[in-house]
């Protein structure tokens, strides 16, 4: 029996020694395989209807794909797209755009004039439409805000649009340019949802004009795209680009270290500064096109509003507290130093737009509690103050379930207690907090004090500025209920501005308003992290330059930028790594050691040996005290 | 086998299923924040036509009980399990279909080498107790089960996959590689396997081989295995035909209730390694939210836990003569 049993044993191992040498890479990767450049994202690809457009990574996949009219270049500067040249009238109110000559979709078909007024005239009709709204919704305000009123061929190069008031923004409508001979097959509803049967989910190969399209597509896996041998300009470097999706970073970051990955958007805090420390890898840290804030009920014990108390209502009560919020600290505690404390609603990434209040409120508690005083909030005897109504201030104060923002509400905690104002923290399911946040005039009940979330904004400030006019209290994004009809007429003003200078005095104007009024504290400005390897491919540019990162910006400039390694005579980064803005400096990364894999291996060898001889001490001290026992039955 | 026993234990698997399909209709109703709402998400400028039109759209504007439950009954029985939220557009049962296949090879195959594995290793160290693959294999089996896949997933992918970069770190295959063969192709696929399925079986093997081995152990006290020896049998005879038959009784019920567990155990392993399964998507559809996938893999996963303890509740049957009637 126990000669049998082994021979057998002996049998398995050898056939599992075969088959695990089969396994093992060496024999196999024989042939030219094509140079990929490997994306790692956390975030999926929701779809590839460019209109149902909801996360980054749905916006980066359509501007691979497809043409805006003007795009973007590496700074962020209007560059040609489906256009090549493009100009206004006098009076900015008319807008003549040349669709390049010659230019062909992945298909074959000829890219015309037509296909652009077939997308911008799409659009129009859906404003014109009973829904007003196609797919997701957040392309549309791109045509309204310019105030597009028609758009014609005037031969099949000359596009004209004409809008109703001066505008510079025919310029910035992210909107990509859609095939018309594929996409007018098809009506609005069957583009915009998603439920119906004959809805048109664009599905691989899509027909684009942008550098790469999409050849193969496994939702929540993967996203393959090929070059596109039509495309107009230089062929990209890549032969093709795959984006995966991962459910957490750490696998993300430990793909990149291995190689397996290019490029990581989103590394998290710790794994960046350890990354930004290793060879062969570049990071770069970018400034967020968005912020977090603290949001006020303004409208507090209005009639139909469910706010605890009427002082949130009282400009002097929302005005002191933000004097208790210590910026700096949140960004040093909860972001590890990878943000910029907040101010207005423009961050800086719009280095163009971004000014500072000229009244900031820097954090002193002493001046909150003066403040307070002077408002004539009292404290009571329990040393909680009172509202003018005789009540205790006890805000409640949620979030959208998120680590970060449950460790702000604690800080916030903390220095409204030293007001004398009580704080009951809770997170609130992001479906239920939406529902509680509007206000009746959006169908809701307002039923809330406080809350931390964020937004995100478009390479024109003009999304952000646009969430706070009046009207848009009715339509749920103006959560604040922040009106002012200086505000309102700026925006319009803005938008109609055709002199930048002019434009960027309104808009500083509707920045130092909104501030003012402190109807949001916006509490920082988190920074966007990523890693790229620098031994695959080179030329790593961020977009913009002083405040972005290499990809998942605007437009596809940032992959146009890239070398292949191996064929740059001297290796190394062509770029320096970039530096953080506003926050700590990156280290740079360094040129690789020759043969620097033998200090890549020693680590997890070390922890594998120690886990392995772990097991093996582990089992016999077991096995020891068990030993009597077994002994004894 | 009688047929009321078989008969009795169907019943009990309708009903529960039954209860499932009540119990998931009921729950995620009960979900805070207003169905529409989540539907739309943030959406600028939705204005209140838009959202009742939403409602007509998914019989939200109907009353739960009788018109939505009798919908949800319908078309649940029908297979049509609505539409994913997150991926836009696409039907629940395929998305679920996607997740599927992955996640049975990843477990199916990690099952079958612990049974195998552990069961070997169990009945040998029962059989031979005290000795040493006893000693050694007993510790190592306790320190096995007692470790969290992710932990043991986390220390195989440092070693194997960024140390000795014998294996690649995530994934089921390489995205866009020209294939030479099936062979190529199953090789390739096999390479990302390794890990997930070394974790998966690691992690099973231990409980599998304690399990066995006292039951081993339990069954060698019988009077049965006395007489067996009595009547002059071989060791290997004794233990094949006598012992380990009844040893594997429990193992039967192990392996059944196990399968409930899958899941727990896909979704770390999963993420680990980036596996394209039910697990991992699991949690992207937590991340965003998408309620009807969730109701989806709910429904899928208490149903394979119903069917499989059905499995286990008939093969026992089968085994053992004692619960026949």
């Amino acid at each position: 029996m126990r000669t049998r049993l082994a021979v057998r044993l002996g049998r398995f191992i050898a056939l599992a020694a075969l088959v695990a040498a089969g396994l093992v890479p060496g024999a196999a990767n024989a042939g030219v395989q094509p140079l990929v450049l490997n994306v790692g994202t956390d975030q999926d690809l929701t779809n590839l209807n460019p209109w149902q457009s909801i996360t980054v990574a749905d916006y980066e996949v359509f501007t691979i794909q497809y043409e805006l009219l003007v795009s973007y270049d590496i700074s962020l500067q209007p560059a040609p797209g489906f256009a090549d040249e493009w100009s206004s009238s006098d009076d900015g109110m008319t807008h003549t755009f040349h669709i390049r000559e010659g230019m062909r979709w992945s298909d074959g078909e000829p890219a015309t004039c037509e296909d652009a007024r077939w997308t911008y005239q799409f659009v129009l009709d859906v404003l014109a439409s009973e829904d007003g709204y196609v797919g997701s919704g957040y392309l549309e305000p791109y045509i309204s805000n310019t105030g597009l009123e028609s758009v014609e061929c005037t031969d099949a190069n000359t596009l004209v649009a004409r809008t109703s008031h001066p505008t510079t923004l025919m310029d910035d409508v992210y909107i990509p340019i859609l095939p018309a001979h594929i996409w007018s097959q098809y009506s609005q509803a069957q583009i915009s949802n998603t439920e119906a049967e004959d809805y048109f989910a664009n599905e691989p190969p899509v027909v684009g004009s942008g550098p790469y399209v999409a050849v193969e597509w496994e939702p929540g896996e993967f996203i393959r795209f090929a070059r596109n041998e039509n495309y107009w300009g230089d062929p990209g470097v890549p032969d093709e680009i795959i984006f995966r999706t991962f459910g957490g970073s750490d696998t993300m970051v430990q793909a990149l270290r291995n190689g397996e990955l290019d490029y990581v958007r989103g590394t998290g805090a710790d794994e960046f500064d350890a990354l930004a420390t290793e060879p062969n890898i570049r990071v770069s840290e970018g400034f967020s096109n968005g912020y977090t804030m603290l949001s006020m009920n303004t409208r507090a014990t209005q009639e139909g509003y469910n706010g605890s108390t009427s002082a949130l209502e009282d400009h002097a009560f929302r005005d002191a507290i933000g004097y208790a919020i210590d910026r700096q600290e949140l960004v040093d505690r909860v972001l590890n130093g990878h943000g910029v404390p907040g101010s207005t609603h423009v961050p800086p990434y719009h280095v163009k737009w971004h000014v500072e209040p000229t009244t900031p409120r820097t954090f002193d508690i002493d001046e909150a509690n003066r403040r307070l005083d002077a408002a004539g909030y009292a404290r009571g005897a329990d040393g909680i103050r009172v509202d003018k109504d005789g009540k205790p201030i006890n805000l409640r104060l949620t979030w959208p379930s998120s680590e970060d923002h449950a460790t702000d509400a604690q800080f916030i905690q903390g220095w409204f207690e030293q007001l004398g104002i009580g704080v009951e923290a809770f997170v609130t399911d992001e479906g239920t907090l939406i529902d509680d946040l509007y206000g009746p005039p959006a169908g809701g009940e307002a039923d809330w004090d406080m809350y931390i979330w964020g937004w995100v904004g478009d390479p024109d400030p003009g999304s952000l500025l646009g969430l706070f006019t009046t009207d848009q209290i009715e339509a749920g994004v103006n959560d604040c209920f922040y009106s002012d009809e200086r505000y309102d007429q700026l925006f319009q003003e803005q938008l109609e501005a055709t002199d930048e200078a002019v434009r960027k005095e309104k808009i500083a104007e509707m920045q130092q308003l909104f501030y003012d009024a402190a109807c949001y504290h916006i509490l920082y400005y988190d920074n966007t992290l990523d890693a790229q390897r620098t031994d695959k491919f080179t030329g790593w540019t961020n977009q913009p330059p002083e405040s972005g990162t290499p990809l998942f910006g605007y437009g596809y400039a940032g992959y146009m930028q890239l070398q292949d390694a191996s064929a740059v005579p001297t290796p190394g980064p062509t770029t320096a790594a970039t530096t953080a803005p506003g926050a700590t400096q990156a280290p740079a990364a360094t040129t690789p050691p020759a043969g620097s894999t033998g200090s890549d291996m020693t680590v997890p060898l070390l922890v594998g040996a120690v886990a392995v001889i772990a097991v093996i001490a582990g089992g016999f001290w077991f096995t020891r005290r068990r030993g009597p026992r077994v002994e004894e039955e | 086998m009688s047929v009321r026993y078989v008969g009795r234990r169907l019943m009990t698997a309708v009903l529960t299923i039954g209860m499932i399909v009540l119990l998931n209709f009921v729950l995620f109703r009960m979900m805070p924040g207003s169905p529409e709402r989540i539907l739309l998400g943030r959406i600028p400028n939705v204005s209140s036509e838009v959202l009742q039109a939403t409602r007509e759209r998914w019989g939200l504007d109907k009353p739960l009980v009788p018109d939505q439950f009798v919908a949800y009954v319908g078309s649940t029985l029908g297979g049509d399990l609505g539409f994913s939220y997150g991926e836009r557009g696409r039907p629940v049962a395929a998305v679920l279909e996607q997740h599927l296949w992955p996640t049975l090879l990843l477990f199916g195959l990690g099952e079958v080498v612990a049974i195998i594995l552990g069961l070997a290793l169990g009945a040998y160290s029962g059989w031979r107790r005290g000795g040493l693959i006893d000693h050694i294999g007993n510790g190592v089996s306790l320190v096995l089960y007692a470790t969290p896949y992710f932990l043991l997933g986390m220390g195989l992918l440092l070693v194997f996959a960024s140390g000795l970069h014998w294996f690649p770190t995530f994934g089921m295959s390489d995205v866009g590689r020209q294939y030479k063969d099936a062979f190529d192709q199953l090789i390739d696929i096999g390479r990302h396997l390794a890990l997930p399925l070394a974790t998966v079986s690691l992690g099973l093997v231990g409980q599998y081989a304690i399990l066995m081995r006292s039951s081993v152990i339990e069954t060698m006290t019988e009077d049965y295995i006395t007489t067996a020896h009595a009547k002059g049998l071989t060791e290997g005879r004794v233990l094949r035909s006598h012992a380990l038959p009844n040893a594997l009784l429990p193992t039967v019920s192990l392996v059944a209730i196990n399968l409930g567990y899958v899941i727990a155990g896909a979704i770390t392993v999963e993420i680990v390694f980036n596996w394209p399964g039910l697990g991992t998507l699991t949690v992207e559809a937590l991340e965003s939210r998408d309620y009807p996938v969730l109701q989806g893999i709910f429904l899928l996963l208490s149903v394979t836990v119903v069917f499989a303890n059905l499995a286990a509740d008939l093969l026992y049957g089968i085994l053992d003569p004692r619960v026949r009637t």
